[in-house]
């Protein structure tokens, strides 16, 4: 119930959140129910086989990277840092950036064990096209996940997921400025953060 | 899979009622108190840097990072185990109605909010949900009102002053509270006397049941969020900066869903202007 509250409002203001982002064509709506359904049966059905958590999870991080644009989602959460940022550093962060979706990945698999989701309406806003989807795992409440959809090499991509009005590309952009200002506009202590945050969930595996 | 519900780490919005006067000063005591430990601003020359800082609007960032700090250890060690402990002798079934139950409990405060808000459409919805939900459903228990059309609708003291244009302001990480902000602090106060409970004479089994509903209320939404804090704590580089900009997504959220439910539009029998 309030999930669907906050997310209408998050629709509303995606606008604002997109304008700087990803200048792509927009995607039409039909096109974009289309993908997330394909996309969301491919991730469910993953998620739901046999396989060992291992299997699921690399399967899992090759299906992202063909659905999900992570480069530009990646640009994105450096935010005004890619200005600052030297092409080595830069390489270095995308491929961390990488990495650590693929381990957050990883780290949800039990949690979405029994996964259905239903593809309910899609809309413009701004520059993306946004599905809504209600999603239910197991001894949880459903909970509404906006997908904002995006043109990316020709073909849509998603670029941000958007749960009760909050933005994961915004909060996850918040989190990492959080780390370069702490550390005076150090890009270094930025990847320094992610490296150690990966050895982190590697040492916890 | 990316499931960033916004978790208010600081669940607990609620003590007993005998600290209400407390908790009428306690805005301005924190403020005050807060402002001991401000964070230093970048020099402007650095453009980026100064620039960062100044949208974070968190000047008492390492004092909101030192109750941050307790706050987690206050729930790694007492909330979150009971909150998993009911999870586990509960079933969804049960959490929801509980969770009907405290939302029926708080709508009359809703009701005032709205209004004074300037949001009369959203408190006649409160009003109709109160009272339907506390008669056929049972005390609140189940929640037909919903079934009838009257969708659950949130506020609070502190989205009936932005409602007034008061702006956000700094952001504070209160000491057991959790996420709040200059403006949103002052919803502490009014959500002790805007319950039902308030005007009834005060008697043993109303206190006994002052306190039950609060620690309900803390432990089932503390059990909402269990997976949620678990993957932010686990993924988050600065699991502070994720929850503060959570909290305000949310808050900027839940101010456009009411502007956006709530417009004001002529009545029916006004005519309509010739074309």
């Amino acid at each position: 119930m309030s999930f669907r509250r906050f997310f209408m409002g998050a629709m509303a203001s995606l606008p604002i959140l997109t304008v700087a982002t990803l200048a792509q064509a927009q995607v039409p709506t039909d096109t974009a129910k289309a993908f997330i359904t394909q996309a969301g049966n491919q991730l469910v059905t993953v998620v739901n086989s046999n396989g060992s958590e291992s299997q699921k999870a690399d399967e899992l991080t090759q299906l992202v990277d063909q659905i999900v644009a992570v480069d530009q989602v990646g640009n994105y959460v450096l935010g005004r840092y890619i200005n600052v940022v030297t092409p080595d550093q830069h390489s270095q962060y995308l491929t961390l950036f990488h990495q650590l979706l693929a381990y957050n990945i990883t780290y949800q698999i039990k949690a979405y064990q029994g996964v259905t989701f239903v593809v309910n309406s899609a809309s413009v806003m701004g520059n993306d096209t946004v599905v809504d989807t209600t999603i239910t795992r197991p001894g949880q409440a459903p909970a509404d996940v906006g997908w904002a959809v995006d043109e990316v090499d020709g073909s849509p991509k998603i670029v941000d997921v958007i749960v009760a009005g909050t933005s994961l590309r915004i909060t996850e952009r918040n989190d990492y400025a959080s780390v370069v200002t702490s550390n005076g506009g150090q890009i270094s202590a930025l990847l320094s953060a992610m490296q150690n945050q990966i050895d982190r969930i590697k040492s916890n595996q | 899979m990316f499931n960033i519900k916004p978790a208010r780490k600081g669940l607990f919005t609620a003590v007993s009622k005998s600290s209400r006067l407390t908790m009428l000063a306690s805005p301005a005591i924190l403020l005050a108190t807060l402002l001991a430990g401000c964070a230093t601003p970048p020099p402007p020359s650095d453009a980026a840097g100064y620039q960062a800082f100044q949208e974070q609007n968190d000047p008492i960032e390492p004092t909101n990072r030192f109750f941050f700090a307790v706050n987690d250890k206050i729930d790694r060690y007492a909330f979150k185990p009971i909150a998993e402990g009911y999870v586990d002798i509960t079933t969804i079934g049960i959490r929801n109605h509980v969770g009907n139950f405290v939302t029926n409990v708080a709508e009359p405060g809703r009701i005032v909010y709205f209004m004074f808000g300037g949001k009369p459409r959203d408190a006649g919805t409160a009003l109709v949900r109160f009272v339907v939900d506390s008669t056929v459903g049972v005390g609140g228990i189940f929640d037909p009102a919903t079934a009838l059309g009257y969708q659950e609708t949130d506020t609070d003291f502190g989205l009936t002053l932005a409602e007034w244009g008061i702006p956000a302001g700094p952001y504070l990480y209160l000491p057991v509270f959790g996420p709040s902000g200059a403006r949103d602090v002052f919803s502490l106060p009014a959500e002790f006397f805007l319950t039902p409970l308030e005007p009834a004479p005060t008697s043993l089994a109303l206190r006994i049941f002052g306190y039950s509903e609060t620690a309900l209320r803390l432990v089932n939404t503390r059990a909402q969020f269990i997976q949620p804090i678990d993957q932010i704590e686990a993924t988050a580089l600065d699991p502070y900066a994720t929850f503060r900009s959570l909290y305000r997504q949310e808050r900027a959220s839940q101010l456009q869903v009411i502007d956006q439910r709530d417009t004001p539009t002529p009545p029916d029998w006004y005519p309509a202007a010739p074309k």
